[in-house]
């Protein structure tokens, strides 16, 4: 007891609230789940090896896996180079592309899939095309496949895969490249040699972010696959609706988290720290020494000394020629990555405008009927103000919380931060399925499955988690001595910190209630399965709606799900942008 | 701090076909100007440097001296004139098509690579074998008493540390030019003295045409056999370092290098060795002027000076220097002495006599 109370003092006090939410909304229900998942109070390992004695089970399980991998080496494939040539960029260039990889991101992941169905199918904007060019006579399959599976979750994985790599290479110092360069390393040397060891944090946090997105992600693949693709997390999601009994679902979770949890911890579980700091790089150059990948290498270096002393003789003050084509290959590789990830939501916004009574691509006239038929119907509208109710209790209640937690976390010892803060981020680095089913038991604890109440709990801890990001990130930034400077002019903790730091950190505590609002509003997965079919959320209605696949309603909702980050993310950056000039105009403002 | 290791920084010629290149290399800058978008950061620069030559480019911030860096790394081509190299244009040529050295201003160790193998990079790229390398790069650990931690990795090391394995990477390959940017920037005062006689020897040892760029007037002071006053984009005065100090022909030179006292002519008259021409104006450095109190007996050799009363306006004690802040008319005139002892001093207030050496009196451009 009186450790608790200690701790109650402690700055990381202040993470409390945070950490009593996630313990009582998924913590004890997934200590719960495992005890189910192992027949307790008998205690065997029924339920596991009736998971394994199932061949449909296993080959699900197996292709959960392969299907995850292969979307993220296509993810690490594609937003490698992208996040370089971002990188390489010009910085005016720079801040659009990031803008415009930020935008998918942002935008509903539900309506992203639509819009895959639309593109790719039968008589979809591809095959279309490919007819009217006579490139083809009869449609191909594209879509209701693995291959549309994976056009799909890639789409929706990439951005979670090119942000990490942008900030580790934004990281590394360009001094170093030219350094190679000034050394006798050709530009390919150069980048093989120095850039890509150095971006490889960002490589592994990307690819664990698309990974274990992937292994807890169903909605594209149910929406975009055959029979044949769907994966454990959909099965799961299946599971549920299905039967109330909860040993083989809690087994399946559990064999989900275990797969993430291994390969985790495997390569690495900070998350959080994609800057690799000095000393693990350090720690990973020397074991790359030891490994057979490093001798590899070195045996590979020393064939080609002979060729590098013959070239460096002979190039040796030498013009170099050419640059372009890479230079033009890099252009249209960029673009067509722009295309792919922009195009699906550009198509649904321009769909919702059609005037026709189906869905069509392009609208052969424009109208606004749909948004009207959307607006005039009760059933969307009540699902629309529903979604706003629960957004905004999600925002106020996360961006408490998150902002408490962050700030108490900023001044705690390095080893309990980083310890606290894994906690906090848990509902976010583990598939989200398991979230959902924890929370789903969580709730009935609680006794608030299918309660709007239920549900901003249950959206609040990933909200949290985004908010404590964010905040954490400004804090950063803040000099601490300010603080100080106010305790010296005798302000009290509370008056430093609603009058100093409040103000100072304002902008980063906006981002994370824009995030955390955008993450209640898109929010489907863990929604789906603790709303019980008592509480009809936009996203919900949209879900089921595509699985029926009828009016262009859709196009409408989708347009507008699509278009509404854009505008928080406009008012973000007026927030941002003020804040930042009114501290430019601060420092330049001469003191009187 | 001068190691004289004798033959073990010798590199045998037999060893690899790296030795093909003289010891140094001639740099010649013919007209050379850099655009940046519409704005010129290096214009009509012409410089030759001469082999085994130390010439320093010095000047403030934004005068375009980092540029000329650049351009002479290969990193950025003039947007017009030529730049040579031992009379090869190599104004297209890329930096990794270059034979030469360079230390950079935060060192830029590779911090994924140990130091050995940081040091072997330049050998690797020039393809040299591994047993070669691997001699190569002990000896010069040892050269730089550094081979105890020739596995450790550069976060490892202090800064000075740090500083001489950036000096040991850009000399192991043996390049005939040596670049070095804001080469002690980094470091703090006591250290960095100890890496000026470092990096001193190893010029004198190794004989490179070395350019170095800095702000720290000190720095060039001390190392280079030439310097280069750069401001705007260009060459303000090009001279040895005493000539510098001594003669400056600007005003920027004369201010930028060291003090100077602006005498203006409306407060008394300048009286020099030479008629003032039209255009400049008159310095006299601060250690050049003595100081006396109004009643003290001339000194011998009173009719080649100028003395003008003034008023102390403040006196700042350094250590072995003591600086007045003298009002004479309307400007302020600084006087440093060096401290002796049974010297008078003079407390603000006080009236006093500045004088000195007709022949100490120079004009500069204005």
């Amino acid at each position: 007891m009186e450790v608790l109370q200690k701790f109650g003092r402690m700055p990381a006090g202040l993470t409390i609230p945070a950490i009593a939410i996630l313990l009582v909304v998924v913590g004890i229900p997934t200590i719960q789940l495992f005890l189910t998942s192992l027949n307790a109070p008998s205690f065997s390992l029924v339920n596991y090896q009736a998971f394994f004695e199932q061949r449909a089970d296993v080959v699900i399980l197996f292709r959960t896996v392969t299907m995850s991998v292969v979307v993220t080496a296509i993810c690490v494939i594609i937003g490698y180079p992208t996040a370089y040539l971002i990188v390489a960029a010009p910085q005016r260039l720079r801040i659009t592309l990031v803008v415009l990889v930020l935008i998918p991101w942002l935008t509903s992941g539900l309506v992203r899939t639509y819009a895959w169905t639309v593109i790719l199918g039968d008589h979809g904007l591809i095959n279309n095309l490919l007819i009217y060019l006579g490139v083809i006579s009869s449609p191909l399959t594209l879509v209701y496949n693995r291959l549309g599976v994976y056009i799909g979750m890639v789409h929706i994985m990439l951005p979670m895969m090119i942000l990490p790599l942008l900030s580790a290479m934004q990281g590394i110092d360009k001094s170093l490249m030219a350094a190679a360069r000034s050394m006798g390393a050709r530009p390919f040397a150069a980048f093989w040699r120095v850039f890509f060891p150095l971006s490889l944090p960002g490589v592994r946090s990307g690819a664990l972010l698309v990974f274990v997105g992937c292994l807890g992600f169903y909605i594209t693949p149910q929406a975009l696959g055959g029979l044949s693709d769907a994966m454990l997390s959909g099965f799961i999601a299946d599971q549920f609706q299905s039967t109330f009994d909860l040993a083989p679902i809690a087994t399946s979770a559990y064999i989900l988290l275990a797969i993430a949890m291994v390969v985790l911890s495997v390569f690495g579980f900070n998350l959080s720290d994609v800057q690799g700091r000095p000393a693990q790089i350090s720690h990973r150059a020397r074991l790359s020494q030891f490994s057979s990948l490093g001798q590899g290498s070195r045996y590979i270096n020393e064939i080609v000394t002979h060729y590098r002393a013959k070239r460096w003789a002979s190039h040796l003050y030498q013009v170099a020629h050419g640059g372009t084509w890479s230079k033009l290959v890099g252009v249209v590789f960029m673009l067509s990555v722009l295309v792919y990830l922009l195009c699906p939501g550009l198509i649904v916004i321009i769909m919702s405008f059609s005037g026709a009574a189906f869905l069509e691509f392009p609208p052969s006239s424009l109208s606004l009927r749909w948004y009207q038929s959307f607006l005039g119907d009760p059933s969307w509208t009540g699902a629309l103000w529903t979604s706003v109710q629960l957004g905004i209790a999600t925002t106020i209640a996360s961006t408490i919380v998150g902002t408490l937690a962050a700030y108490g976390l900023s001044r705690t010892s390095s080893r309990l931060r980083s310890f606290l803060i894994m906690v906090i981020l848990t509902p976010i680095t583990i598939p989200v399925i398991v979230v959902g089913v924890a929370a789903y038991l969580g709730l009935v604890n609680l006794g608030l499955l299918g309660s709007k109440t239920g549900i901003v709990l249950a959206h609040s801890i990933g909200a949290i988690a985004s908010v404590v990001v964010i905040v954490s990130a400004t804090l950063a930034n803040f000099d601490r001595t300010l603080e100080q400077a106010a305790q010296s002019m005798r302000a009290g903790p509370l008056r430093t910190f609603t009058r100093v730091t409040l103000p100072l950190i304002r902008p980063g505590i906006i981002g994370g209630a824009v995030f955390a609002f955008m993450h209640s509003f898109d929010e489907v997965v863990v929604t789906s399965l603790v709303s019980a079919f008592a509480v009809t959320t936009l996203p919900l209605k949209l879900l089921e709606n595509i699985k029926q696949q009828i009016d262009p309603t859709i196009a409408a909702v989708g347009s507008l799900l699509t278009l509404m980050p854009l505008l928080w993310l406009v008012a973000l950056y007026f927030v941002w942008r003020r804040s930042r000039l009114n501290a430019s105009h601060m420092l330049t403002e001469p003191a009187t | 701090m001068n190691l004289h290791l004798g033959n073990v920084t010798q590199f045998s010629s037999k060893e690899t076909a790296l030795n093909e290149n003289p010891v140094a290399a001639q740099i010649e800058f013919r007209h050379v100007t850099k655009m940046y978008a519409r704005i010129a950061a290096v214009k009509g620069v012409s410089l030759t440097v001469g082999q085994g030559e130390f010439v320093t480019i010095l000047g403030p911030s934004g005068s375009g001296k980092t540029t000329a860096l650049m351009l002479l790394a290969g990193f950025v081509a003039p947007s017009n004139g030529d730049i040579l190299i031992s009379g090869k244009s190599v104004a297209a040529v890329p930096s990794y098509r270059r034979d030469q050295g360079i230390v950079f201003q935060n060192y830029a160790l590779f911090p994924h690579l140990t130091v050995r193998r940081n040091l072997e990079f330049p050998l690797e790229m020039r393809g040299m074998k591994a047993p070669d390398r691997v001699k190569r790069v002990d000896r010069m650990l040892e050269r730089v008493r550094l081979a105890e931690f020739g596995d450790r990795m550069p976060s490892q090391l202090s800064g000075g540390q740090q500083q001489r394995v950036a000096l040991a990477r850009a000399l192991i390959a043996d390049p005939p030019i040596l670049l070095l940017d804001e080469p002690l920037g980094a470091l703090d005062r006591n250290l960095r003295e100890q890496m000026q006689g470092e990096i001193k020897s190893l010029h004198r040892e190794f004989g490179k045409t070395t350019i170095c760029v800095t702000h720290d007037q000190e720095e060039a002071l001390t190392l280079s056999d030439r310097i280069v006053v750069m401001r705007a984009g260009q060459i303000e005065q090009t001279d040895t370092p005493e000539a510098l100090y001594d003669r400056p022909t600007t005003r920027f030179v004369a201010t930028f290098l060291g003090e100077a006292n602006i005498l203006e002519i409306r407060d008394f008259k300048v009286e020099a060795d030479a008629a003032q021409p039209s255009g400049t104006v008159a310095v006299v450095r601060p250690e050049r002027v003595c100081i006396a109190a109004p009643g003290a007996p001339k000194r011998a050799d009173a009719d080649l000076r100028q003395s003008v009363t003034g008023k102390v306006d403040d006196m700042i004690y350094a250590g072995p220097l003591r600086k007045y802040q003298v009002r004479v008319g309307n400007s302020m005139v600084i006087v440093r002495e060096h401290v002796a002892s049974g010297q008078q001093t003079f407390k603000p207030g006080e009236e006093v006599c500045l004088g000195w050496l007709r022949s100490d009196v120079r004009f500069v451009k204005s």
